[in-house]
């Protein structure tokens, strides 16, 4: 009876905390306009007349590239610096989004980007003169 | 050398107006990335691509969530879909991005269905809570759209009789295009008025009622030919005349006249007499 009553009221809390973030995201406003996600939302056949299901997902997006941005921002602090004589150049800094800390970032989570090192005029292009006979 | 420059110019101007809803949702999306790695701590990109990369990869996750949540909705025989089915989403995004979330085994705990235990709902939660607001660069006009049209300004409201229709679907292309309009020049193309029936009588409508294409049960002999319009100038009529003498020579030996196909160049020409209503050939 008591488990009862305490299972109860935890579902209470929980279900009182899942209000206030839904309401929570009717104040916020993401970086990501809400007519913009529907556009994506509706291509893929995303179908919710609820603002509030379109502000989470905008919420959920806007946080995953915050984290892929933080994390490239990470690698590019890691990388050791140059000497730089100039105190002034020292100071400012200035922090570049590269293709290599991108990658790097999106790669722990599941996306492969990476740039081909080279172009080549031929598939043959580069290979020994015996083994392109063949 | 002014004219090329005049030239140069009308193609630059022309070039925005020609931008597909694509490309204008694409670019919209690469200022919103942008301003999101600003307030990480960037001050800049490398090259164009590589903020062209992550614009893309921020799209593709937008529609993996929306695709992932439409099919947990659908599997439930739903079209609109809720948040059951957006965390569900979220769940799997976040299952194929990392190893292992915690709270990801209660999500569907029957004793309680609350989805706040989930880790990836409970991160969003507190990234609400704490991350600063960073509204988009310039405001975009709002169009007033019922329902879920996903915001899309090419789609009409539909009318009474299309409420049927789910708001995602494409609008249906204007009628004018498939429906060809009904003058009163259409009625008389009808063959039993046209000049093909020989000795046509009148058919006299009944009050409110509209044959509809039916015969009636009893009417008179009607004949009539069916070959090239000569009057358009292509193509000879002797051919008519030379079945009008063959019918002048049968008519004494058979009740009924028939005659049979002729192909003459590319046409058929049928000459029958109809009796009461039957046809041969």
């Amino acid at each position: 009876m008591n488990h009862g009553q305490q299972s109860g009221e935890a579902k209470h809390e929980d279900d009182a905390a899942l209000t206030e973030f839904l309401a929570s995201l009717m104040d916020y406003t993401p970086t990501i306009p809400d007519d913009l996600v529907e556009h994506y939302l509706a291509k893929s056949g995303f179908q919710c007349p609820d603002v509030r299901l379109i502000r989470l997902v905008a919420v959920a997006t806007q946080k995953f590239v915050a984290d892929v941005a933080s994390d490239a921002l990470q690698h590019c602090k890691a990388r050791p610096a140059p000497v730089v004589k100039d105190k002034k150049q020292q100071k400012d800094k200035r922090l570049v989004l590269t293709m290599e800390d991108l990658s790097k970032a999106l790669r722990e989570y599941g996306v492969n980007v990476k740039h081909p090192e080279y172009f080549a005029d031929s598939p043959s292009t580069g290979m020994d003169p015996a083994t392109r006979e063949e | 050398m002014n004219k090329k420059r005049r030239r140069k110019a009308r193609v630059n101007s022309e070039a925005p107006d020609d931008q597909s809803a694509a490309e204008f949702s694409f670019s919209l999306t690469r200022v919103a990335v942008s301003q999101i790695c600003l307030s990480v701590g960037y001050t800049s990109t490398d090259t164009s691509s590589t903020l062209n990369t992550l614009t893309l990869i921020t799209t593709k996750f937008l529609q993996s969530i929306a695709e992932l949540a439409a099919s947990f909705s659908n599997s439930a025989n739903r079209t609109e879909a809720n948040l059951f089915d957006i965390v569900n989403g979220l769940q799997d995004t976040a299952l194929s991005t990392s190893d292992c979330f915690p709270g990801g085994s209660t999500l569907h705990n029957t004793e309680s269905h609350c989805l706040i235990k989930s880790a990836v709902l409970r991160n969003l939660s507190d990234f609400v809570a704490s991350a600063f607001e960073i509204p988009f660069a310039k405001p975009l006009p709002r169009l007033e759209t019922s329902g879920s049209h996903g915001g899309d300004s090419t789609r009409m409201a539909r009318s009474p009789e299309m409420r049927s229709f789910p708001a995602w679907l494409p609008p249906f292309p204007d009628s004018s295009l498939y429906l060809e309009p009904y003058t009163k020049e259409r009625s008389d193309h009808l063959w039993e008025n046209s000049d093909s029936v020989i000795g046509r009588e009148t058919f006299v409508e009944t009050s409110g009622v509209r044959s509809s294409g039916r015969l009636p049960l009893r009417r008179a002999s009607v004949r009539f030919k069916m070959g090239r319009d000569c009057s358009n100038g292509g193509g000879s009529c002797k051919s008519d005349t030379r079945l009008e003498r063959r019918r002048d020579d049968n008519d004494g030996e058979y009740g009924r006249e028939f005659e049979a196909k002729k192909k003459i160049g590319e046409e058929y020409i049928y000459c029958a007499d109809i009796d009461a209503g039957e046809w041969n050939m």
